[in-house]
Parts: C-alpha cells; sequence; structure tokens
C-alpha cells in the first residue's frame, strides 16, 4: 500500500486534511448535475448578479429583490422577507418551482437534508489492486445525533465524530447494497472495516468558529465547534475555550476582597435591570451559548428503569403528593404574595417610563424563604411579555448571586458579560461599564472603590437607565453600610414578611390541589407550627413531603405484598415525628427536647430512656469535644 | 495437629469477619427501624421517583455512619449501576469552597468521561456543576454527594453548601446531598438561608443497645454451621461460647467496657484482641481470653510507668503530692527537697539520698511525663529553680503505690493520710 499525500481524481484534488463531501444514496443523486451556483429564491435564475444569502433559511437571493433593494452586501446579519413574514406569522407565497421540474439542489441543501455526506480526509492510500482508498472522519448534522437538533444549533453547524471508515475513491458497484443498511443515524455494520463507498464529488470547508466568523462567502462553508461521540452520545468542545485570563486578574484582587467583604456577606441575591432604549434584537447576547462550558448531553433515551417506574407503575396518592412537593417542581408562582409584587412591578414600570429615572434602587429584604426572588422573578417574566406585545419599552435584565461569584469584582465581569455578551476581565469590564454608565472616561481610583460604591453609584448618573433591585436577608443592611454608599442607596425599601399559617396553607394546599393524600388538619398543624418557628414555605412543603416519605416507608414496610389499599393519609401522627425530626433539636439543652416533647406530643416512637439516652450521649459527646 | 490447624482456621474466620464493617452491618440491615433501610429508603427513592433530598448522619465516632453509608451505596449500585454517580468530599481535605468545586468538577470529569481543565476558575466549575446536574436530571441519572465531616463545610460563608443546594431546588435535578458528621448540632451550624434549602433529613447513630450488643457478639463470634470446619467442633465452640456469653463475668467485662465507651469500633478492637488471645491448644474461646483483652484494652500507662519507678521516684511524687496541697503550682525542686528533708526527719527512713541523685531521679520524673514544668517561661533558669506539678492524679498514685513491688509501707500510710 501506497500511502499519499494528495491525489488528483476526476479532476479534482483531493488532499489529507480536506473535508470533501461523500455522496449518500443512490436517489439521491436524481439530481442530475450539481450545481455549483444556487438559485435564487425569487427569480428562480442564477445569474451573474450579486446575491445574498438568509441566515434564517440559507436560500439565496438576488439583491434587487430585497425590499427595499439593497446595493451591496449588507454588514451584519440579514434575513429575508419570507422569514421575516414568517416570523410575524403572515402567510406568504414562496415562488414554487414550475411542476415537473425539481428545483436544483445544492450540495449544501442536500447535506443539511442528510442526503450527502461530509467527512474529513485522515490519510489517502492505494490499494494493491490499485483502488485509491481514503480514510475519513464523519461529519454529522444535527438532525442525526441523539438529542436532535438543538435551538443553540446553528443551520451550517457540523459535528466531527469519532468514527472512521475507509471509502474507495472510486465508483464502487455494490454501494447500493451498503446504502440500503445505512438508516437513520450513521451506525456502521462493521467497526473499522473497510467500507467501500460512492465516489467522493468535491470539497467543502469545515471551520472552527472562529474562521467561520471570518469567513463570509462561499455555500460550502460549515461551523464544526463540537466533537460528537457516537457511543455514548455526547459533545466535547474541539477547541477549548480560554479560561485561564480571569484566573489571574482574580489573584491580585485578593486586597479588595478582604476590603468589602463585611458588605459583602450581607448580600443575598442582587439583582441587576438594566434597560437599553434602542435595543435591536440582533444585539442580543448570542455569544453567551458559545462560552457555555462544554458540557456533555446524555443520551435523553428514557432509562428502561425510570420508564418502568413512570409508566407502568400507578403512582400512589402519596407518591404524587412527594412528586408536586418536590422544591425543584414546584410551580414558578406561588399564591399570597400580590401585594409585594404590585408594588415591585409599579417600581420597575415607573422607572422604565419614566425618562429620567435617577437613583433607582429598590432594597428587598425578609427572611430565607419566603418567595423574594421568586416574586422578583415572577415580575419580570410578566413585564417581558408586557414588552413582547409592546406595552412597555425593551429592558434587559440580568440576575446576579453574589453568593456564587468567586469575589465581589467579578460582578464587574458578570454585568459586562451579560449585557454585551463578551469575557473580559473585571478591570476592563469596570472601565467600560463606567464609560457606558457614566459618560466619561477612567477617574482616579475607581477600581480601588468598594464595588457597592460603584454599582449604586451608576444609577445617579444621568442617562445611565440602570435599576438595581438588591434582595437581601439582612433588614438593616443599608444602616451597616458606609454612608457614602448608603446614601446611594435610596430609601425605597420592601419588607417580604414571614408567611402566616393561613397563608402557607394556602400554599401547602395549592401544591397539592387535586392530590388527596393530606388530612386538612396535617396540613393546618405543619404550617401553623411552621409559622410558629419561621414562616418559610419551603421548610413547610419539605415537612410535608418528609411526612408523605415517612408514610409511605411505613406503609411499604409494613405490607410489602398487599398494595397499599384505598387512599393513604398522612395522619397527623406522622406530622408530629416528621416535625420533630425536622426541627432536630436534638442539641445539648434538655430543656429544647421537653420542650418539643410536650409542645409536639410526640407519639411515643422513641421510648424515653432513648430519649434520655441521646442527651447523655451527646453530653458526653461534647465534654469529649471540648 | 490437625486440632490446631482447625483452631487457625477459626481464629482467621473470626478475625476476618471483625475487619469487614460489611459483615457486621449486615446484621441491622433487614428491620425495618435501622438507619440502614431508611437511608436505602431515601436514596432510592431518589433514584427511582427522581427527587432531591439532604441527609445528615449524625453520631459519635465509631458508629458506623461511613460503614451503613458504603452498604448502601454498594447495594444501590449494584442495583442501579450506571444511573449513580458518588461524588466523595471529605470537610478535612475540601472546605475551602473553590478547592471543594474544583474536586466536585473533577469527579464529575472522571466519571462522564470528560476532559477535566485544571485552570477552570470558580465560576467555570460552578456553573459547570449546575450545568452537570441539570444534564444528570434530564437523562434520570442520580448525583449522590458524600460530604465527610460535614461540619467542616459549615464554616465561613458556606458557599458550596449554598450553590450546591440551591441547584437543587432551583434546576430540574436528581441529587442527595449525604452529610456525615460527628457533631450532633451540625444543622444548626447552617446560615439561615442554607437551612432553609436544606431537607432536613436526619439519622442518628448511637452505640448500639444491651440487645442489639447481644445479637452482635452472636453475630460475629459463633462460627456457621455450614462451613469447612468440622461440624462437631462447630458445635462444640459455639455452645462453650454460648456459655461464655451468658455468664456473669462476661457481662461485667461488658459493663466495664462500656463504661468507657460502647461504640462498635470499640467494640471490634476488643473482640479482636479477645480473639487474638484465643488458645490454640484446645482451639476454643475461654471466659480469660475476654479478661484478657479487657487489661489490653484499658491499658493505663501513667500507672505502669509507676511500676517502674525506683523508691526515690516515689519519695519524690509523694511529697510533691503533699505540696500540691500546700503550695501549688509555685513549688519547685528545692521546695520538694525540703519536703524530702522533712518527711525522713519525722519518719526516720531508712533511704535519704543525695540532692544530685535526687536531682536525677527528679530529671528522670520530668522524661517520663509524670511530673512537668508548670510553664515554659524562664528557659534559662535551671531546672530546680523553675515550678513543677504532677501530672498524676492522687487516685492514680495510689493505685501505683499499692501495686509497686516493694513500695515502703511509709509512703502508702502517708498519701492515705492525706487522701
Amino acid at each position: 500500500m501506497v500511502y499519499y499525500k494528495n491525489v488528483e481524481y476526476d479532476g479534482g484534488e483531493f488532499s489529507v486534511g480536506d473535508d470533501v463531501y461523500v455522496k449518500r444514496r443512490e436517489d439521491a443523486s436524481s439530481d442530475e448535475e450539481d450545481p455549483e451556483v444556487e438559485e435564487c429564491r425569487v427569480c428562480l435564475k442564477t445569474g451573474k448578479a450579486v446575491m445574498i444569502e438568509c441566515d434564517d433559511c440559507l436560500g439565496g437571493f438576488h439583491l434587487k429583490w430585497s425590499k427595499p433593494p439593497l446595493k451591496e452586501v449588507p454588514e451584519g446579519d440579514w434575513i429575508c422577507d419570507y422569514c421575516e413574514a414568517k416570523k410575524l406569522r403572515k402567510n406568504v407565497e414562496v415562488p414554487q418551482p414550475p411542476v415537473g421540474k425539481q428545483r436544483p439542489r445544492t450540495a449544501r441543501e442536500k447535506l443539511l437534508s442528510s442526503d450527502l455526506w461530509a467527512a474529513h480526509i485522515e490519510s489517502i492510500w492505494k490499494e494493491v489492486d490499485g483502488d485509491y482508498l481514503f480514510r475519513g472522519r464523519w461529519y454529522i448534522i444535527p438532525e442525526e445525533t441523539a438529542p436532535g437538533r438543538q435551538p443553540h444549533n446553528l443551520r451550517r453547524e457540523l459535528y466531527q465524530t469519532n468514527d472512521f471508515a475507509d471509502i474507495e475513491v472510486t465508483y464502487a458497484l455494490f454501494c447500493c447494497l451498503f446504502d440500503n443498511l445505512l438508516i437513520g443515524p450513521k451506525k456502521f455494520v462493521v467497526e473499522n472495516g473497510t467500507h467501500q463507498m460512492e465516489c467522493l464529488i468535491r470539497h467543502c470547508y469545515v471551520m472552527n468558529p472562529k474562521e467561520f466568523a471570518k469567513e463570509s462567502n462561499g455555500d460550502d462553508v460549515y461551523l464544526c465547534e463540537y466533537e460528537y461521540d457516537i457511543h455514548w452520545h455526547t459533545f466535547k468542545r474541539i477547541a477549548e475555550i480560554d479560561n485561564c485570563e480571569g484566573d489571574d486578574e482574580e489573584a491580585d484582587s485578593d486586597e479588595h476582597w478582604s476590603s468589602c467583604k463585611d458588605s459583602d456577606s450581607e448580600t443575598e441575591d442582587t439583582e441587576h435591570e438594566e434597560r437599553r432604549r434602542n435595543l435591536v434584537a440582533g444585539q442580543f447576547p448570542t455569544h453567551q451559548l458559545a462560552a457555555v462550558w462544554p458540557f456533555p448531553l446524555f443520551d435523553y433515551v428514557v432509562n428502561s428503569l425510570v420508564a418502568e417506574h413512570v409508566r407502568c407503575h400507578k403512582q400512589t396518592e402519596l407518591e404524587k403528593a412527594k412528586a408536586t412537593l418536590l422544591l425543584a417542581t414546584l410551580p414558578k408562582f406561588l399564591p399570597c404574595r400580590n401585594k409585594e409584587m404590585e408594588e415591585i412591578t409599579a417600581f420597575i414600570k415607573g422607572a422604565i417610563c419614566d425618562d429620567q429615572c435617577l437613583g433607582r434602587c429598590l432594597y428587598i429584604h425578609g427572611v430565607p424563604g419566603i418567595g423574594k426572588t421568586m416574586s422578583v422573578l415572577a415580575v419580570m417574566r410578566s413585564l417581558r411579555s408586557e414588552v413582547d406585545a409592546g406595552g412597555i419599552n425593551r429592558y434587559c435584565f440580568v440576575e446576579i448571586n453574589s453568593l456564587k461569584l468567586a469575589s465581589p469584582e467579578n460582578i464587574y465581569r458578570v454585568i459586562y458579560e451579560a449585557l454585551s455578551g463578551h469575557r473580559v476581565s473585571w478591570k476592563k469590564a469596570l472601565h467600560l461599564l463606567n464609560e457606558r454608565f457614566s459618560n466619561r472616561n477612567k477617574t482616579d481610583r475607581e477600581d480601588n472603590r468598594p464595588f457597592l460604591y460603584n454599582i449604586l453609584d451608576w444609577p445617579t448618573k444621568p442617562h445611565s437607565r440602570l435599576i438595581v433591585i438588591w434582595i437581601a436577608n439582612t433588614m438593616d443592611l443599608p444602616e451597616k453600610l458606609l454612608p457614602r454608599i448608603s446614601s446611594r442607596m435610596g430609601i425605597q425599601r420592601l419588607c417580604f414578611g414571614p408567611y402566616n399559617y393561613q397563608q402557607l396553607q394556602k400554599i401547602i394546599s395549592s401544591c397539592l390541589k387535586g392530590i388527596d393524600a393530606f388530612e386538612k388538619q396535617a396540613i393546618e398543624f405543619a404550617s401553623r407550627k411552621v409559622a410558629a418557628i419561621s414562616g418559610d414555605a419551603r421548610r413547610a412543603l419539605e415537612i410535608c413531603r418528609h411526612a408523605a416519605e415517612l408514610t409511605d416507608y411505613h406503609n411499604k414496610n409494613s405490607n410489602p405484598n398487599s398494595a397499599p389499599a384505598g387512599r393513604d393519609t398522612s395522619t397527623t401522627s406522622v406530622f408530629h415525628v416528621a416535625i420533630r425530626k425536622d426541627n432536630g433539636q436534638i442539641t445539648l439543652e434538655l430543656e429544647g427536647w421537653t420542650y418539643l416533647l410536650d409542645n409536639h406530643q410526640v407519639i411515643s416512637e422513641d421510648p424515653p430512656d432513648t430519649v434520655q439516652d441521646i442527651i447523655n450521649k451527646s453530653n458526653m459527646y461534647g465534654a469529649a469535644a471540648v | 495437629m490437625g486440632q490446631k490447624s482447625l483452631a487457625e482456621q477459626a481464629q482467621i474466620l473470626l478475625r476476618s469477619r471483625l475487619c469487614n464493617p460489611t459483615f457486621i452491618f449486615t446484621l441491622f440491615s433487614d428491620s425495618p427501624d435501622s438507619n440502614h433501610s431508611k437511608l436505602k429508603f431515601i436514596i432510592s427513592s431518589s433514584v427511582t421517583e427522581a427527587c432531591n433530598n439532604s441527609v445528615l448522619l449524625l453520631g459519635p465516632r465509631g458508629c458506623g455512619k461511613i460503614a451503613v453509608l458504603e452498604l448502601v451505596l454498594d447495594d444501590l449500585l449494584k442495583e442501579y449501576h450506571d444511573l449513580i454517580t458518588v461524588i466523595k468530599l471529605n470537610g478535612l481535605l475540601h472546605s475551602d469552597d473553590n478547592c471543594a468545586l474544583k474536586e466536585i468538577a473533577r469527579q464529575l470529569c472522571v466519571e462522564h468521561q470528560l476532559m477535566f481543565s485544571k485552570m477552570a476558575s470558580f465560576d467555570d466549575n460552578s456553573q459547570f456543576m449546575v450545568a452537570m446536574l441539570r444534564e444528570c436530571g434530564l437523562a434520570h441519572k442520580t448525583v449522590i454527594f458524600v460530604l465527610d465531616e460535614f461540619d467542616l463545610f459549615a464554616q465561613g460563608k458556606q458557599r458550596l453548601l449554598y450553590s450546591l443546594l440551591d441547584a437543587m431546588q432551583s434546576v430540574t435535578s436528581q441529587a442527595v446531598v449525604v452529610g456525615v458528621s460527628c457533631r450532633l448540632d451540625a444543622d444548626q451550624l447552617l446560615e439561615k438561608r442554607v437551612r432553609s434549602r436544606f431537607s432536613h433529613r436526619k439519622l442518628l447513630f448511637l452505640p448500639p443497645s444491651r440487645e442489639d450488643l447481644q445479637r452482635l457478639l452472636e453475630h460475629i463470634l459463633l462460627l456457621p454451621t455450614d462451613s469447612s470446619l468440622p461440624h462437631d467442633y462447630v458445635a462444640d465452640f459455639n455452645a462453650k461460647l454460648l456459655n461464655i456469653l451468658a455468664g456473669e463475668k462476661f457481662k461485667e467485662i461488658i459493663e466495664t467496657l462500656s463504661n468507657s465507651d460502647l461504640t462498635f469500633n470499640h467494640m471490634l478492637r476488643f473482640l479482636f484482641s479477645a480473639v487474638c488471645y484465643m488458645d490454640l491448644e484446645s482451639g476454643f474461646m475461654s471466659l480469660d481470653n475476654f479478661k484478657a483483652a479487657l487489661s489490653t484494652i484499658q491499658r493505663q500507662p501513667k500507672l505502669e510507668c509507676l511500676k517502674d519507678c525506683s523508691i526515690l521516684e516515689l519519695y519524690i511524687l509523694v511529697c510533691m503530692k503533699r505540696l500540691e496541697v500546700k503550695e501549688p503550682d509555685t513549688y519547685n525542686f528545692n521546695s520538694v527537697m525540703k519536703e524530702y528533708k522533712s518527711i525522713h526527719d519525722s519518719f526516720q527512713t531508712s533511704d535519704y539520698y543525695a540532692r544530685n541523685v535526687c536531682l536525677r531521679a527528679f530529671e528522670h520524673l520530668l522524661q517520663c511525663e509524670l511530673i512537668s514544668v508548670v510553664d515554659n517561661r524562664g528557659l534559662s533558669q535551671s531546672i530546680e529553680f523553675r515550678p513543677v506539678r504532677l501530672l498524676i492524679s492522687c487516685h492514680e498514685l495510689n493505685q501505683g503505690l499499692k501495686s509497686h513491688r516493694s513500695c515502703p509501707v511509709i509512703l502508702q500510710k502517708l498519701v492515705d493520710r492525706e487522701g
């Protein structure tokens, strides 16, 4: 066998490292010739005039047909009238080719409708019998991967696979036979065997995102960013993103970190909301998707076990209750916060509609688990739909949780990334944000100032058009801050009180609507107890779930053979146990214990001596620990 | 010869059992009230019903928290195999949020055949973790986070716990956080916002009760009837052993043992040394084995040290004992010598040694750590002038004197009078 660097065949030259189309199906070749040039979608002619490509449907158009007619190819994205119309849900008539004549399709269209394949030539050699073969590495289109086309896939996106095949350069007779085996995704019958295939057709160009962005013309250009593992159905990014820049910056920011630690520890979530009047759809941060970590997508084929459980197993009322009470599956909005939500809505709307919004800050405080973040997010969602309906101006919403930031300075980076889609170091981001919000160049020592000051300073600048909503647990955070910071924070505050027992009861019952697992007294008992302790909705739901779980456990263990008969109700007695466990006062104080025992009338699940034992042991342990 | 090898076989069997926590804790795995089945229910329901949970396993050291957890995880891994990812962290190693997140990311990468980038920052890692949790949830894979020494994670701002628990609340995920801690108030250490997100399942691990202990002893020590050992030997062995276990003497031994420490670990150590003392000639366990084991496990190094002391050293200790009452924390070698002289004068004892001999004895006591200097100030002073104190209690000294082979009667009298 002789290996070659490049081979000239059938008028084309193919060399190692090239990307080529490979013909796929016999019937697909019904298009007699492969047009190198695409027809215009409007006049169905090719012609010499300059054509422009729609970024949505990838169809070609002569410049003269666009409305208004274009003189030259515009910068940025261009969407054809048909797609534009489709977006607005209008009916448009796309010019159809005359009946009987099939519109010739370009290789690109065939590839994207999986009638052609693309492969990367890894090596070319000549067999002893004179045939030319090459080893190709397949590309795969998003539709053929296990999860299918994802919303973030670009039209011209391909995935590189880890699947190789030896392909004969010359035409082989039994290709048809082989092709019959090709159903669905490219599953090869013989691993690493020699697949003798139809001839390869011609070059295409598969590029990484950077090159792709530069390359503007040519029909056979594709983007390939990820490698697809055909066995594991996972995606891997081919080129790693460069993350080290941020790390270096963090290293020398230690001093600031310690200097503003106090203020940071109080803030739970900080939400930024920033509005931009002239926001065009095209300017939305599209880079964000690309910046996501290259995580794998698992095979979404539902696992047999889970499928069995979900489909075949008829859920009892208790299991349904458990599922609905899960905090992750809760509805996005819970009742009883209407008044606060109205206030937030009024605040934001006032700020957006008002042309002069100076120093707009809202400070929201309250104990954990009473729906602060949830209400704000619900308000933002409802506003978003109003924006879509055209009721109010566009704005851009950035949510930041300061506990998830590595260091306070990163907040600039996160804000800037959310606004513009670029990842820069925090100093750069601060500089850019300063320019943007206060319309001035860098002044003295602004990056030495505590970040709270900066963020609160921006809304006070004219034309900043920035609204800041703070969410925190502490009531008196503004009083604890430096005077210059708290003076900028404004006086607008919103206090979320803990839920009272009626509200909790309402919340629990609204979650359990239609599920008959809990007695009414049980719910009331739980909500009263929680309201007495903290008024935390999460806690209340968690207790109910725990109670359901305990009852479930009890049922399953007591009669494992017979299915739980009829309706099984979490009785109040189980609740006692659950609440006691949940409060879990296994502390060293005896008083707490007796209080709980009296208060919750604990069913004698643990005989008293055991409880005494626990206390003794914990005392012993405490002594030992000291 | 045959008998001897039988005894050896039995000994090997018993020892291997004692070293195998799986064997020991399977005893409790069946009953529905045991921690094992409760924990298994919680984790397996999260696997099959796609829910999130967080559990704390609390209890003093040596009560089998990790052993039970391992047992449960083994069972579940056998049952569900590729549906479970176990991430293990230890508070002693990963209490720093940054490095804990990095470790989580690393283990997730290893589990899912991904490239792990060491350069990834805190943000990247936490984004990655959240993304992975979501992906795992969508693919119906459960991630189990085991946080050993949980109390150490609850230091500082608890950003790790917050982001972990918050991710479990906000995205569709299937994850279980199992915290293992020997602080019974571990959940009180959590910040309020973390506590609100924690789902408060708690399992308390306690030292075995009387009945459990009895069952455990039989479970461990009785030879299996269906083993390679001859049947009549096993029957004899078991009969003798049951006889011992039922005896009052044995109960006393267990009682003394439980006075100090009755955790599983301690009990197993005791049984191990008892098995090692087993008489290979006869091939059976006897009560003496247990007694010997008890004395080895309850060694008292200070008393043993006292046993080897010379008579002069005992004198010095007794003098110091008397001085401890008169002038605590201020006396030094010179005052000890004065006291020694006064004892000698008043009782006309036969053993009187020169000052330099006494100093040597004094230094030896310092070396044995039966006595020590009070503070480390005044290093420049010579040893005679530095204040010293006793490191053994009055009771220990008394015991030591009694068990000493040639202790002068006068010393015992002196100590008795004091005591």
